[in-house]
């Protein structure tokens, strides 16, 4: 009964924290490619590279800071230099993003927003992020449309 | 073109344009730059598709519903889970995004939010409840999800709504943005034809100020190439910059060789001179006579013009240089022939001098001795020859006396002095005095006075008295058996009118133009012999002007001549009649003192006085007259004016400072008749001025006026020769032993000349002092040499050749008086 009640307990931390966010290691990114598939967790993003972006938004208010994993460098990790790249998120929304955004100075792949890892319920726990206040160009409806959040995988075609 | 009206127009139209350039400048840049903003604003959209966000959170609203329908168990709570998540992160981005705040503005949108927010909050409880509550309450939650299923629909279709809305303002903005772009490029079209337009203008304008300038600049050239100055430029260190043909032509120098060069290398200027160049300009006409040198280093004198003139900042001296040397030639060709003339001029002048002093110095001698004759009981026959004597001795000394009195008065004389006189009695004895000389050609005539009472009139009686006197002269002198004669007559105010008819030959009317002029004979055959100078006219005319008067003459040849003139006499009361004339009066005796230092002139002087019943002291020099006058006191001092040591001026000057003489007159002798000397010994202080030669009348006249008496010898005749008449003037004993004496001073004299290898001052004092001597002695030869010396140029010893000889003629005859 006693082992019972303390499993109990333990599923029920495990669902309550559920909302919260995603642990480091959960598989939060399916990347496929024509021939390979890969899977990243937080920790593996973190492990291809890092970048911090503050700006702004159009989505939330006041100015943010968002540290996520280079889109060039997560591509040029899995050996991708060509082609489009379809994102897709958690709700399905779906857009492509051509390779001439992956570059340096590009979108990152965000996993924390304001130091903390982000929830579903707060578009996470990957947001694509374009550095909006770097120029007009960041600002168009096009990048606002590949903006994608509650992003879970990338497919290149 | 070059109307300041126009140019003003010119310059308004020009900054006008400016103006409107700047202005369209301004209002393009702005427009501009709204329409970048605008553009940008396209191009970024701030907003994600908001009817995408609306209709999708009502796709993941009822997907969350959907999920909430099948849940069945655990398994299906997890899908149930994500969903709520995902409906939750779409309503959170309309509660935080910027892009809805239009949304949360209205009051409705805000409810709504509000409303669903509490809605998901109560949800999220019950989802993040443990699996068992959530399945046990799964119910309620279906419930609150159908609930909220209306607002999800309304916020959609607020979305709706909104997005209309925008889209209308984004269409209006736009719409507004292309009108006022439509406007500014209208705009812009105009201004940018209108400056179109002002640079066509201002280029057509251009071209033709540089036609304008071009064609100017060829003047220019073509003056200054022509020019027939050479003209130079320098620059701020005196190099020559630029040169015209006529420079090259004058300095020999080509273009390519006198670039560069000094300035002063040229033209022979000081260099102070350059930087005052426009001083020296404003000074006068700007011309500076220099000197330039040629190529060759020949110099010539030219007139230099400089000026600076500023051309881009910098000085740039300006010359204009003109060959002169012809010029200056023919000035001094001109020079040289006014010199001549002028001292041909002065030739004639000192021939008039020398005149006076030669042929008045013998006449004193002969007319004075004549008085002295008169005086001492000539016989009959004596008193007939002694007439005749004085009758040519006065004709010499009147036509000498006619070439002086002309000089005199060209020279401007000073003007006679104005007396009272009696005009009816001075014509009556003119007339009288020249009644013998009538007869001679057998003429009547006569006089007509009408000037009514008094007879006394203010005038000058020498002047006016020689004016008749030439006039009835000429008359009766070209008038043979018929009338001459004279009226005169009182005209308005003061006037007298005067005139002298005659019936003789007349005048030719082309003539009578110039009987006035000098030394003008209009017969100079007619035989009358030598007589008369031809000045007779010419003297009457200026003494009639200088007396305020004119001269005319109307003539009728073949019936006569009227010479009428006019002159001011105004009355006045006449004083007692002094009587000058050869009667003899009992007079006071005066006590006079004469100073002269020539022998001969001293003792005549002495004579006279004496014989006019004066005490006479006389003095050699003026030192010993300054003595005298010191010594003594007199009534009356007649003094030389050209002594030796201390002469005549300087005897006045110091008897005045030393206040030896006051109240008494000095009178002046002289023998010269120029008008400045006058001029200059009355200015000094003398009472008058005596010219010799000096006669009895004279003397008489001089001391009744000025010495408070006169006394007159009768004139007395004699006859002898000039030493004879000395003799005869001074008594035989005195006259030896100034004879004597004479005659050692001229041995001396002549021995000391001999030995001396030059002239010195003293040898020129005692020719001059013996000249004198001479002149009166008759002596002319050696007068004349004495004079050479006296005057000579230079102090070389002159040839005495000819003294001797005149000395030796003088000798011969002095013998026979000093040896008696």
């Amino acid at each position: 009964m006693k082992r019972l009640l303390s499993a109990l307990m333990a599923v029920f931390a495990l669902t309550v924290s559920l909302p919260v966010a995603a642990a480091e290691d959960d598989i939060v990114l399916t990347l496929r490619t024509d021939s390979d598939s890969h899977e990243f967790s937080i920790a593996d993003l973190r492990a291809v590279g890092e970048r911090k972006i503050e700006t702004t938004t159009i989505w939330s208010d006041g100015l943010q800071e968002f540290v996520g994993v280079p889109l060039d460098r997560l591509m040029a990790h899995v050996g991708v230099d060509s082609g489009t790249l379809e994102a897709a998120a958690v709700n399905d929304y779906a857009v492509e993003i051509p390779m001439s955004d992956v570059r340096p100075g590009g979108p990152i792949i965000a996993y924390l927003r304001n130091g903390e890892t982000m929830s579903l319920r707060d578009k996470g726990p990957l947001w694509v992020i374009y550095p909006y206040d770097d120029g007009a160009e960041f600002r168009t409806e096009e990048v606002f449309s590949r903006s994608i959040w509650q992003l879970n995988r990338i497919t290149v075609k | 073109m070059t109307r300041p009206s126009a140019h003003t127009l010119y310059r308004l139209l020009l900054t006008g344009a400016a103006v409107v350039l700047m202005l369209l400048a301004v209002q393009a840049f702005r427009l501009g730059k709204d329409v970048q903003t605008r553009l940008e604003a396209l191009s970024s959209a701030a907003t994600d598709n908001l009817q995408w966000t609306l209709s999708q959170a009502e796709v993941d609203f009822l997907k969350y519903q959907r999920a909430a329908a099948r849940v069945q168990g655990p398994s299906d709570l997890r899908a149930l889970r994500r969903q709520f998540d995902i409906y939750y992160s779409r309503i959170a981005t309309f509660r935080e995004s910027s892009s809805y705040a239009g949304i949360r503005e209205t009051p409705e949108g805000s409810d709504l939010l509000e409303g669903l927010r509490q809605g998901l909050n109560e949800q999220a409880a019950l989802i993040d409840a443990a699996d068992e509550t959530l399945l046990s309450r799964m119910a309620e939650l279906r419930q609150l999800i159908r609930d909220e299923g209306d607002d999800v629909r309304d916020l959609a279709l607020m979305g709706v709504v909104l997005q209309a809305a925008a889209a209308g303002d984004e269409r209006g903005r736009l719409h507004q943005l292309f009108l006022r772009l439509a406007v500014v490029v209208i705009t812009l079209t105009f201004a940018l034809t209108l400056t179109a337009l002002v640079i066509l203008f201002l280029y057509r304008r251009g071209q033709r100020l540089a036609h304008l300038q071009a064609q100017e600049a060829a003047r220019t050239e073509a003056m200054v190439t022509s020019s027939l100055d050479a003209i130079l430029m320098a620059d701020e260190d005196g190099r020559i910059t630029a040169l015209n043909g006529a420079a090259e032509r004058m300095f020999d120098y080509t273009v390519e060789e006198a670039l560069g060069r000094p300035f002063q290398t040229l033209v022979d200027v000081d260099p102070t001179l350059i930087g005052q160049a426009s001083v020296a300009a404003d000074a006068g006409d700007g011309r500076i006579q220099l000197t330039a040198y040629r190529k060759s280093g020949e110099a010539l004198p030219v007139e230099v013009s400089l000026t600076i003139s500023r051309s881009g900042g910098s000085p740039v001296l300006v010359s204009y240089i003109r060959d002169i040397s012809t010029r200056l030639q023919a000035e001094e060709e001109l020079r040289r022939a006014r010199d001549d003339a002028l001292a041909g001029e002065r030739a004639k002048d000192k021939l008039l001098t020398v005149m006076s002093h030669e042929m008045r110095t013998p006449l004193t001698g002969i007319l004075g001795s004549l008085d002295i004759l008169e005086d001492g009981n000539p016989s009959a026959e004596q008193v007939r020859y002694l007439q005749a004597m004085r009758v040519s001795g006065e004709l010499l000394l009147h036509h000498v006396n006619d070439v002086l009195e002309l000089s005199r008065l060209e020279a401007g004389a000073e003007p006679e002095q104005e007396r009272v006189f009696d005009l009816e009695e001075l014509v009556g004895s003119i007339v009288d005095s020249q009644q013998a000389n009538a007869a001679r050609n057998n003429n009547e005539l006569s006089v007509f006075c009408s000037i009514g009472t008094p007879t006394g009139v203010r005038g000058r009686t020498r002047g006016l008295q020689q004016v008749l006197l030439n006039l009835i002269g000429n008359a009766l002198k070209f008038t043979r058996d018929g009338a001459v004669s004279v009226d005169v007559l009182r005209g308005e105010a003061d006037v007298v009118e005067f005139s002298v008819a005659d019936t003789g030959k007349g005048i030719a009317p082309e003539d009578l133009e110039r009987i006035f002029d000098d030394f003008i004979m209009l017969d100079p055959s007619y035989k009358r012999g030598s007589e008369g100078t031809g000045l007779g006219l010419a003297i009457s005319q200026r003494l009639v002007r200088m007396m305020g008067g004119e001269i005319s003459c109307e003539s009728e040849p073949g019936e006569g001549s009227i010479f009428s003139f006019t002159i001011p006499l105004p009355p006045a009361e006449l004083a007692e009649p002094a009587q000058v004339a050869h009667t003899q009066t009992g007079q006071e005796a005066r006590s006079l003192l004469v100073i002269e230092d020539n022998d001969i002139n001293r003792l005549l002087l002495e004579k006279m006085l004496t014989d006019l019943g004066h005490q006479v002291v006389s003095a050699a020099g003026g030192a010993e007259g300054l003595d005298r006058i010191a010594a003594q006191r007199f009534d009356l001092i007649l003094s030389d004016i050209s002594m030796p040591d201390v002469d005549g001026m300087e005897v006045l000057r110091r008897v005045r400072a030393e206040k030896l003489a006051e109240g008494i007159d000095l009178v002046a002798l002289t023998a010269h008749a120029a008008a400045e000397d006058h001029a200059r010994i009355v200015k000094a202080g003398f009472a008058e001025v005596l010219t010799k030669p000096i006669n009895r009348a004279a003397l008489a006249d001089l001391v009744a006026r000025r010495g408070g008496g006169a006394a007159v010898a009768p004139p007395q005749p004699d006859q002898d020769s000039d030493i004879a008449q000395f003799v005869e003037a001074i008594g035989p004993e005195k006259a030896r032993h100034f004879l004597a004496e004479f005659r050692s001073d001229m041995q001396s004299l002549n021995e000391v000349l001999g030995q001396s290898t030059e002239l010195t001052e003293g040898h020129r004092q005692e020719a001059h002092r013996l000249a004198g001597s001479a002149a009166v002695l008759g002596f002319a030869d050696l007068r004349a040499s004495m004079l050479a010396i006296e005057q000579a140029n230079t102090n070389a010893m002159p040839n005495l050749d000819g003294l001797r000889q005149a000395w030796e003629n003088a000798d011969g005859l002095l013998n026979r008086y000093v040896g008696r």
